[in-house]
């Protein structure tokens, strides 16, 4: 079992990059020409990275469309953005202080974090005037709903032997593998990360870009007609 | 069927991250026209999105690079015709998304590959390229009659002149108070103005490109603007929205280089008129009206205060707005030729717009768009609720000095 884990991991591993590699190849290969508008000077580059910068940062655009679903999302990024750092104590040896600093937020993230996912489920399913659900985003949130929860119930009630997983971790990043750490929660959680590594949006990368390109749009427009 | 053609041919890189950066979380259907008056998800912006994705992995996905292209379902392919063509493209969902999507140019994009496929435009609009190759116009109508009906007589017009006017198909064959209220306040305006001959002024080349049939355009783009330039046009004033924003976003790339002249909105004209006194709004009208942004004009080419600048300079008037405004203007459902092939999804949203005016307690509902205006009175005919609907230049005609007017 703990083999077929292992080698799960390097292959999902391998087909992220490669998956990650065909997109930009696609990205790449958009080969129309971009009919929009010659504008005669770029929009100001401050202005615009700033104002990409906080479209990025705090999910500007969602928050002014739907604060009720921001409030959601934006906890649900952080605290698994919390999650995610707090968990670089198990690949870095040593541990740099900063990981170190992060441990108690990245805690009770773990905690908030599961709460964030069924806040995101109960307005996008019980408010009238969400209309639209797609099957991928509900098995993503569903998926990353049951790993957080697997997570909680390690830390309160089931713990793993912690130095068992660091060696774990460890010995996958140096291609020298340890044993799996026994117990059935922390093999499903790592299975289930697994399923969500294989299944992660690739907006996390485009939307930033897309973001980008919509400032300079909007900054650009008064000079559609009126700047010539 | 069967896919040797990649289904990114008419994508811009661009656009290939924009497919990719939709998050499907489906904020866009609270604000789409088409969701508001059929409420099928299906036809949606990410569904859309979605279905796409899944030709594109069908041509260009890993499987299909090593083990060839798989056939795409019928159904599935036929169901985002559908879609793609039932919108109207205001880009209301684009200017809503939470990641800033360009659909307003995302969706013509899309039914272009639809075109090449042989599976779009839809019923009427199929016609288009032949009808306008033949009459000049989407609408087959005689080139003498484009002037003739509405064109008033007094207003005299330059061999030659910086100025030059653009009345639109629409404007010309469908909505002759508003092409005749131009014409009586670019008459009213101290500053020659020339036309093209009705035999020369041809279609803009809007209908076609968004339809996705782009076969004709250059030509007829090359056409108008050697037109204008053999005149010594400086400042080409047009007043549909969609022609404005085909001349101002996409006639520079199609010509091959910069246009000799400037593109305004005819408000933009006129508000700037106002200002330097050259038009003055002499008569008086006491009451409230209500503006509705086409969605090319504001969302589409940025041009939202002209219009109420123009609204404002006239004595006793009080500017009301519809809740969604601006870069948010709702639409009316005249856009994206939609209109043509989806008649009853137009005539519930023109309602729409006619039902907030009246419950907004609006005398006048004043509209910038051809398309719009002949919708929107269509859709006022068996309806419940009526208003007075006035092109903004059909306004501003009736309000200048009569001596002025009728130079």
């Amino acid at each position: 079992m703990g083999t077929i884990i292992i080698i799960a991991v390097y292959g999902v591993y391998a087909a992220f990059w490669i998956r990650f590699f065909l997109h930009t190849l696609a990205w790449w290969r958009g080969r129309a020409e971009d009919m929009v508008a010659v504008l005669p000077k770029r929009p100001p580059l401050l202005k615009t990275w700033a104002l990409t910068l906080r479209d990025v940062v705090l999910f500007w655009r969602l928050l002014k469309v739907n604060p009720a679903l921001w409030f959601g999302e934006y906890l649900f990024h952080l605290t698994f953005l919390l999650v995610a750092l707090r968990h670089l104590r198990y690949f870095l040896d040593p541990v740099p202080l900063w990981v170190w600093d992060l441990q108690l937020s990245g805690l009770i993230a773990g905690y908030v974090l599961p709460f964030s996912l069924v806040y995101i489920i109960a307005v996008r399913f019980f408010s009238e005037r969400e209309k639209y659900s797609s099957t991928a985003n509900v098995l993503l949130l569903a998926l990353i709903l049951a790993i957080s929860s697997i997570g909680v119930l390690m830390h309160a009630f089931f713990k793993p032997n912690l130095v068992d997983v660091k060696y774990f971790a460890l010995g996958l990043l140096s291609l020298a593998p340890a044993p799996l750490p026994t117990g059935v929660l922390f093999p499903l959680h790592l299975v289930l990360v697994l399923v969500l590594v294989a299944l992660v949006p690739s907006h996390i990368v485009t939307a930033p870009l897309v973001m980008l390109e919509a400032r300079r749009r909007e900054l650009g427009l008064p000079q559609v007609m009126h700047e010539k | 069927m069967k896919n040797d053609r990649s289904f990114t041919e008419e994508l811009s890189s661009r656009q290939m991250l924009e497919l990719d950066a939709c998050t499907q979380c489906g904020e866009c259907l609270k604000h789409c026209p088409v969701q508001d008056v059929t409420g099928n998800p299906s036809v949606s912006p990410p569904e859309k999105i979605r279905m796409f994705r899944e030709f594109i992995r069908k041509t260009d996905g890993l499987k299909a690079k090593l083990f060839g292209s798989t056939e795409v379902d019928r159904k599935l392919l036929d169901d985002f015709t559908k879609a793609v063509y039932e919108c109207t493209t205001c880009g209301a969902c684009g200017q809503n998304c939470p990641v800033g999507i360009f659909t307003q140019r995302l969706w013509p994009t899309l039914r272009k590959e639809m075109v090449k496929r042989g599976l779009g435009p839809i019923g009427v609009q199929a016609n288009l390229p032949k009808v306008v190759k033949n009459s000049g116009n989407p609408y087959e109508k005689p080139a003498a009659d484009r002037y003739r009906p509405w064109f008033p007589e007094h207003v005299a017009v330059a061999a030659k002149a910086d100025i030059a006017y653009y009345a639109g198909c629409t404007g010309a064959y469908e909505a002759h108070p508003m092409v005749r209220g131009d014409a009586l306040v670019l008459g009213a305006i101290n500053e020659p103005f020339t036309m093209l001959p009705p035999e020369d002024e041809v279609c803009c080349g809007f209908p076609l490109f968004i339809t996705g049939q782009h076969d004709l355009l250059k030509e007829l783009v090359d056409r108008l603007v050697e037109g204008y330039r053999a005149r010594g046009v400086k400042t080409l004033v047009c007043s549909c929205p969609c022609c404005v924003n085909i001349m101002s976003r996409d006639w520079p790339a199609l010509y091959g280089r910069e246009l000799p002249f400037t593109i305004q909105h005819i408000t933009q004209y006129v508000s700037h008129a106002l200002r330097e006194g050259r038009l003055k709004i002499t008569k008086e009208l006491n009451e409230s009206v209500i503006y509705h942004d086409p969605c090319y004009l504001s969302r589409g080419v940025g041009v939202i205060e002209e219009p109420r600048e123009v609204l404002r300079s006239i004595p006793g008037v009080t500017v009301l707005e519809f809740e969604r405004h601006g870069l948010n203007s709702r639409c009316c459902g005249s856009g994206g030729a939609a209109r043509k092939v989806y008649h009853e999804n137009a005539i519930k949203m023109g309602r729409q717009t006619i039902d907030e005016a009246v419950a907004k307690k609006a005398d006048r509902l004043i509209l910038s768009c051809p398309a719009c205006y002949a919708k929107v009175n269509e859709a006022m005919q068996g309806h419940d609720r009526q208003i007075r609907i006035t092109d903004i230049m059909e306004l501003v005609s009736g309000l200048i000095e009569e001596g002025k007017r009728d130079r």
